[in-house]
Formats: C-alpha cells, structure tokens, sequence
C-alpha cells in the first residue's frame, strides 16, 4: 500500500489551506461565483441538483483500510450514510455542503486522500488496472508508474487552466481492464522485443459527443521518459486546443483535425527540443515509489488449494460466487476477491458507511491492506489467500456484497443521472435496476454469461455507454425518457464504440428490449461465444429485428 | 501611470509601470519604454529597436513564443496577456520564452491577472503583473506551497530532487 | 383546469440546497413556494435574487403548473429537484411527507404537456 511522505502530507495540508480561504472569500462576497467555479471544481466540488457534490480522488483507484474507514466517517458525519463509486475510480458524497468542504478535506488529508483536481480543466485523477500487482500478465506494476503521474500532474503549474479536462489511463498488461484506449492519454505497458520496459502512447480517446478510440502515436516509449513524453503532449495540447467551441475542445478533436501522424509529429519535435532530464523521474525516485507500495509477503500454503476446491463442491453458491468473482492471482495460493456493488434493486456503484467498513475490515484481516476501485463501479480485495476466500465471502454476504454477478448482466454500470446531476437529461438508475431484476435469477444470469451494459443519463457518457457490449443513453424526447441502444461497444484492449441499433425505446420498455438482446443472443450464439463476440460476427442485423419486433411504426 | 507587481528577489512588490503600451493604433511617444503589440511588430519593431530605447513586445494568448526568437534578447519586456484567467495558454507560452529561448528580461503577466493564480505565473516564470490585487496579496497566494511536485520555469526543485537531498 | 404561472429558484450558497422564492423570503419546501402570473413580476425577482451573491447560486425561473388547487413544476428535473431523487425516497425535501409531498409525486402525469421537445430539463 502507498504511503505518502511529509512532503506529499504538506501539499495536502497546504492545498486545503488555500481552499479554506478560497471559501470564506466566496462566502464573504470577495470572490465572484464566476472566479470562485474554477477554483470549487478543481477541488472536486461541483453544485448539483440537491446539493454540492464532492468527488473525493481515489489515485489510480488504490485504498487502504484506514482510507475506506475515513471515506465511512465522511459519509455519515458530513453526508447522507453513503458514497458513489465512479467510473473514474473516484468516490462520489451526494449530499455535502459547502461551508463543510474545508473541514471534510482536512479530516480526508489524516489519511492521505484529497479532492485534487478530480473536476475542472485541468489532468484529472489517473485510473489503472484494478489488478495492478496482482495479475499474472502484467508487465510490471503499474501503479508505479500512475503515482509518479499523480505527482507530476498534481498542480502543474503550466496545465492548470487547459481547454478542457483531460484523463490518463495506465495498463499493464494485455487484457485492458482501464479502458485505456478511450482516455486522452492511453498508456499501456509493455516489455519491447529487446526487455525493455516502455509505454505503447495512445492519444484522442474519449467518450461524450464524439466518440474516438486512441490513436497511437508511439509505440515505445522507454518507460523513463514518461513525464517528458507527457508533458511535451499536455504543452501542445495547452497551446493548440481548442478554446472557442466546449464541444470541441478535447485532446480528441485536435488529434483528429491534425492526424494522428502530424500530431505525433508535433510531440516528438516538442519532446526532443525539451530538457528532458529536469522532468523525468530519477531511477532513486522511482525505486523509492517502488518501494513505498511495499512487498505482499506471499504465503505458500500447499493445502490451500484443495480446500478450496472441497467447499466449492461441498457449496453451490459459494461455487457460483468463484465463477464469476473471484479471479485467478499470480500467486498460487492467493485469489483476487470482487466485491460486487450491483445487488439487484440498489444503486450501482453505491455503499453505504456500513459496508464501506465491512469491506475496509476484510482488506485489513485478510487482504494484506489493499482494496481497489474498479471502472465498473466495484471494489476488488486483490490479495486474497485462497485459505481464507470462504471466511471473505461470508463477510461479504451477509452485507450484500457478494451477488455473483461480476461481468454479468445485473453487473451494471450505470451514472447517476436526473436522480442526482445537474447535466443529465433522464434517469440511468431506475433503468439500472430494471434491467438487473429480469437477471436477478443467478443461473439464467450466467446462462447468458459477460455482457457490459452500460447506462449513461446524457451525451456527456459518463456511464461509458458507448463502450458497453449493449449500450443505454437517456434521452428527453417530447418531455419523456426515452433511451437510445448501442450494441458491440468495448472498453477492453478490443476496443470499439458501439453503433446504433434503432429508434428510441422508452423507460418502461427498455428493461423488455434487453431480455430480447439476451434472448436473440442465446438464440444465435456458436459454442464459446460472448454477446459481445455473436454481435460481431453477426453484425447489427439480427438483434435490431429482436429487439423492435412489435414495436409501433410510430 | 499604471501599477504593476514586479517579482525581485524573491519578494512581490509594486512598481511604477516604465512602459508605454501601444494599442492598435497610434504612435509611440518621443522617448521611453514602449510595448508594441505582436500584430504591430512588423510594422513598429525594428525602427523602435534602431532608437536604442527599451522595447518590449505584447503577445496575445494565441501568438506563439517562437515567433519573437529572432529579437528576445534585444526586449526588454515580454507581456503575456490573459483575455480571461481560465485561457492557460500564457503559461507555456512563458514556460518556452524562459526556459527554451533564455529570454531574461522582465516576463509580464497582463489582462484577466487575479489573485489566485499568483503561483501558477511565478512558477512559470513570470516576474511581473498588471494586476488590481496587493502585492501582499499575490506574495500570500505565490508562496502557498511548501512544496512543489514538477519542474518549471522557475528555480523550485520539486519533490523528487529535495527526496534525493534527505 | 390548469394554469401555468411561474416560481423562482435556486441553491442556497453555503448548503447547496434547493430553494425557492416564497412569500417572505427563501423555503426549501416547494409547497411554500410564491407562485406569479404577471411574467414581469417573475423576472423582477429573478433580477433581485440575482444581486444575493452571497447567498444564492444560480436562481432561475421555472415553469409551474397548478392543477385542482396543487401546484407543481412542469419540468421533469425540476419536480426531482423540488422532492429529491426519485431511487432514494429517504433523502431530500420529499421525506417531510405529508400531502403536498404526496401531491407533488402523483402530479408527474398531470404536469406534462405532449409533443413538445426538450421538456425533461425546460425550466
């Protein structure tokens, strides 16, 4: 686990200092609203429907104990009992106020989290594999490599006010569970032919109005000179963004208008003009971050494994919860633990204090202290012995944490939408829970085996609609909700935007239109496929005709 | 005349503003500091830098720092404007005038120049600012941080290098 | 029969909360809230609160609705916004309860108008 030093102690201190007395100006009247907005937002405080929100950074999507323990605190101290796990790895708290901010972050700094630059047009939180350390088939450790990242971006002087927000993504290994290649910056690391360390660059990823997989720019990119590289494209994109048009602003957009070749050409002229050696990390700092997430001192346990295997067979449902959440470590007699945060009928994404603590005592007594946020809206224990996943999945279920579900239909990822934000245009959660109700029943849920939907309540895609497998977007259409279907979407290293299936379905038959999608799926499907793999092989087709087979011509 | 900020030694104080800044139009004055505008450089530069007297250059946020190369090291001033604080582009456009093309006279912050962002500009090398604020004010803000994480265009050595002094 | 009038809103600066324009000052409770029918009156508030930097954020006006005696807003979002969030029937102005709670749950039919587009978040 992390743990940061006096120096990044006093940032924390000294940001939260500065924002106390940005606050008091505001509420005296010495700042505008219109000074004071770009200030809230790069400390993660936004004015939503009910009340301000306050987006609380998770870096690279890594806690420890005593972190979800504080996270349980604010929730019930100075919130509503619960928090909001986003698809940035971030944690969301609904309910808070403004005069409270101040003295939230102070108590959020005990343990070292913070709500740096989680909003604003600014290089926001950095997200990565929650398996990071884990995995078999990673490169290295990527978290390494996301905290020197947090460091270097964390108030950057030169890109504090950029066109637009802008997001980094980090992978280790092959399978991207980061989504990486739907970031402004998409890094996946790698051993080149010759072992050397280095990062694949990948650029104009992103969601929102105008969809774009990455491009990449570099191939390899010797992993040393990771803030060089970086900061020569955040300096292009500072200076050449878009400023005129919010909807075309983003990395993406310049990407595309230049081509990525003349982009690419752009860093490297900027990269090689720089002084590179100011910048990059130095191999001491590197080896001290390395060191600073501490070893897991791994236990062999030679009859762990056989245990194992007796209670599955001994326990349906304890069998059915290793099938679908529990995934295969490095280490032989370890385990990595989801912690599914998608029981049938309650928010995605959501825990209340209660399980916030439930979930901080088994990372504290079982999993070696590490806890992980997931782009999916869940939690991951990714240090597990295998000795004691039965004792963790009791835990688990008792406080409704253990539906079998990962990956699974009812394993939605869904925004909070009208219910809660100031931008949406129609529900996503009350569709969330609809949809999990018609696979609510374990066996027809893994019957129909992965498929990712994903639900956004507006254009701005905050649900990750257009990479879902089946993809939701809410819609006002004549005063109502209505949602837009997007099918063969992916934010894994296949990664794709999805394409449209058809008119508009309203709410009450949104729920009816995906059991059709699962239907005509299980229909069609050749032995070992996905849903994800039947729509690609099949196209769009077969699913639209199920899908509105009786629907009205009007 | 106008009141600037200017960064000395470490500390912020006010200055009386030496320059005439030319706007779109008009002459120079007889003699003494003028800033021209980048539009006007073609037109005005070389003649104003034949009299011998100080000349700076006023970029606008989208005019880049390379295309003053040629002549920095003969300005005495270079003036950065801000049509509103939350257009970052000044800063690398002062990050590149300081630390790619060495220009060592007085970087001046101009336009929308609040408070709030007294750290972010003396960071990136600016030394001067048109400003409303105090000087006590911007000293307050500029100096918030203990710490800095990065290199910029000023002399802080980050983390990493104060780490590596432990 | 329905009328529509208009009612102003906005947050409460230090608590975030939505509020609305009553007679006397500002209520949490959309029940409370003053209610115009001479546009210019509307907008003379509005300019009003408009000053209340310190205590205000973002005030606007909404359309509202009135339909046997119970007002409602027309909006969608604003009737969310006036209750609380429509999965948690624990948290918001709408766990007081009572009638006009009641009332303003049931109107989410009455207050729709058909055929018009862009409704969910018109204010």
């Amino acid at each position: 686990m992390f743990i940061y030093d006096a120096i990044d102690a006093a940032m924390l201190k000294d940001r939260n200092a500065e924002f106390r007395d940005q606050v008091a100006r505001r509420l005296s009247g010495d700042l505008t609203e219109a000074q004071f907005k770009p200030l809230r937002l790069m400390n993660g405080l936004y004015l939503q429907l009910h009340s301000y929100m306050l987006r609380v950074a998770i870096p690279y999507g890594s806690l420890n104990p005593n972190q979800l323990r504080a996270l349980a605190q604010v929730a019930r101290r100075w919130d509503r009992g619960y928090g909001h796990f986003t698809t940035r790895q971030n944690l969301q708290f609904h309910w808070t106020r403004l005069s409270d901010a101040p003295d939230i972050l102070d108590h959020l700094a005990t343990v070292g989290l913070h709500a740096i630059q989680t909003s604003g047009n600014c290089i926001r939180n950095t997200t990565s594999d929650p398996f990071a350390g884990a995995a078999a088939d990673e490169a290295d450790d990527a978290r390494v490599w996301c905290e020197a990242i947090r460091q270097w971006s964390s108030f950057h002087p030169e890109f504090t006010y950029l066109p637009r927000k802008f997001k980094i993504a980090v992978t280790a290994s092959a399978t991207d569970r980061a989504a990486v290649r739907a970031h402004d910056i998409g890094l996946v690391l790698h051993r080149n032919a010759e072992g050397r360390l280095g990062f694949e660059v990948i650029v104009g990823g992103g969601l929102g109005r105008t969809p774009f997989i990455g491009k990449t720019i570099r191939e390899h990119l010797p992993a040393e000179h990771l803030l060089s590289y970086l900061t020569a494209i955040l300096r292009i994109y500072n200076l050449e963004g878009r400023r005129d048009n919010l909807y075309k602003a983003r990395i993406k957009i310049l990407v595309e208008s230049l081509g990525a070749a003349a982009f690419a050409e752009k860093v490297e002229a900027e990269w090689a003009a720089m002084d590179r050696a100011r910048i990059d990390l130095p191999d001491e700092e590197l080896a001290r971050i390395r060191a600073s997430f501490g070893l897991i001192a791994y236990k062999k346990d030679p009859g762990a494994r056989a245990a194992f295997e007796a209670d599955k067979a001994q326990d349906r449902s304890f069998a059915r919860f290793v099938r679908n959440n529990v995934a295969a470590h490095k280490h032989p007699d370890y385990a990595i633990v989801s912690v599914s945060l998608k029981a049938v009928g309650e928010t995605p994404g959501d825990a209340s204090a209660d399980q916030m603590d439930v979930v901080a005592h088994l990372g504290e007594t079982y999993g070696h202290g590490d806890i992980r946020v997931t782009h999916a809206q869940n939690l991951v224990l990714p240090h597990v012995p295998l000795r004691d996943v039965r004792a963790v999945y009791e835990k688990l279920s008792e406080s409704g944490l253990a539906t079998p579900n990962i990956d699974l239909a009812s394993d939605i990822i869904a925004c909070p939408g009208l219910d809660y934000c100031a931008l949406a245009n129609a529900r996503a959660i009350p569709i969330s829970q609809d949809i999990a109700r018609r696979f609510s029943d374990p066996d027809r849920a893994e019957a129909v085996g992965e498929l990712k939907i994903k639900i956004s309540g507006c254009i701005n895609a905050c649900g990750h609609h257009h990479l879902g497998h089946i993809g939701i977007l809410g819609v006002d259409k004549k005063g109502e909700e209505f949602f837009q279907f997007t099918l063969g979407g992916s934010g894994a290293e296949d990664a794709a935007v999805g394409q449209a299936l058809g008119p508009a379905v309203p709410a009450d038959k949104v729920a009816d239109t995906v059991e059709r999608l699962a239907d005509a799926y299980l229909h069609l499907r050749a032995p070992g496929e996905r849903f994800l793999d039947t729509v690609r092989r099949l196209g769009v087709g077969p699913f639209k005709a199920a899908a509105y087979a009786d629907a009205d011509p009007a | 005349m106008q009141m600037l900020i200017r960064l000395e030694q470490g500390r912020f104080v006010p200055a009386a503003d030496d320059f005439f800044s030319l706007g779109a139009e008009g002459e120079a004055p007889a003699q003494g500091g003028v800033i021209v505008p980048f539009a006007r450089w073609a037109e005005l530069g070389a003649r104003l830098l034949g009299e011998g007297r100080q000349v700076g250059v006023r970029l606008t946020s989208a005019d880049p720092a390379q295309a003053m190369a040629p002549v920095l090291e003969r300005l005495a001033v270079v003036a950065v404007e801000f049509p509103v604080f939350r257009d970052g582009r000044g800063y690398s456009t002062a990050v590149l005038l300081r630390t790619r093309l060495g220009f060592a006279g007085e970087l001046r912050a101009a336009g929308d120049v609040l408070v709030d962002q007294a750290w972010n500009l003396a960071r990136c090398g600016f030394d001067a600012f048109e400003t409303k604020a105090s000087p006590e004010a911007f000293a307050a803000a500029a100096h918030r941080f203990r710490h800095v994480y990065q290199a910029s265009a000023d002399d802080r050595p980050p983390a990493f290098v104060e780490r590596e002094a432990v | 029969m329905s009328t529509t009038l208009q009612a102003l809103t906005a947050n409460d600066l230090r608590t975030g909360e939505v509020v609305f324009r009553a007679a006397e000052g500002w209520t949490g409770r959309f029940a409370e809230a003053q209610l115009f029918s001479d546009p210019l009156d509307a907008r003379a508030e509005l300019d009003l609160a408009a000053l209340e930097t310190v205590r205000l954020a973002d005030p606007y006006l909404i359309d509202v609705v009135v339909t046997d005696g119970f007002a409602s807003p027309t909006s969608f979002r604003e009737r969310i916004r006036a209750l609380g969030p429509t999965v948690r029937e624990d948290l918001g102005p709408q766990t007081e309860g009572g009638p006009r709670v009641e009332a303003l749950r049931r109107s989410h039919a009455a207050a729709r108008s058909a055929g018009r587009l862009g409704l969910i978040r018109k204010r």
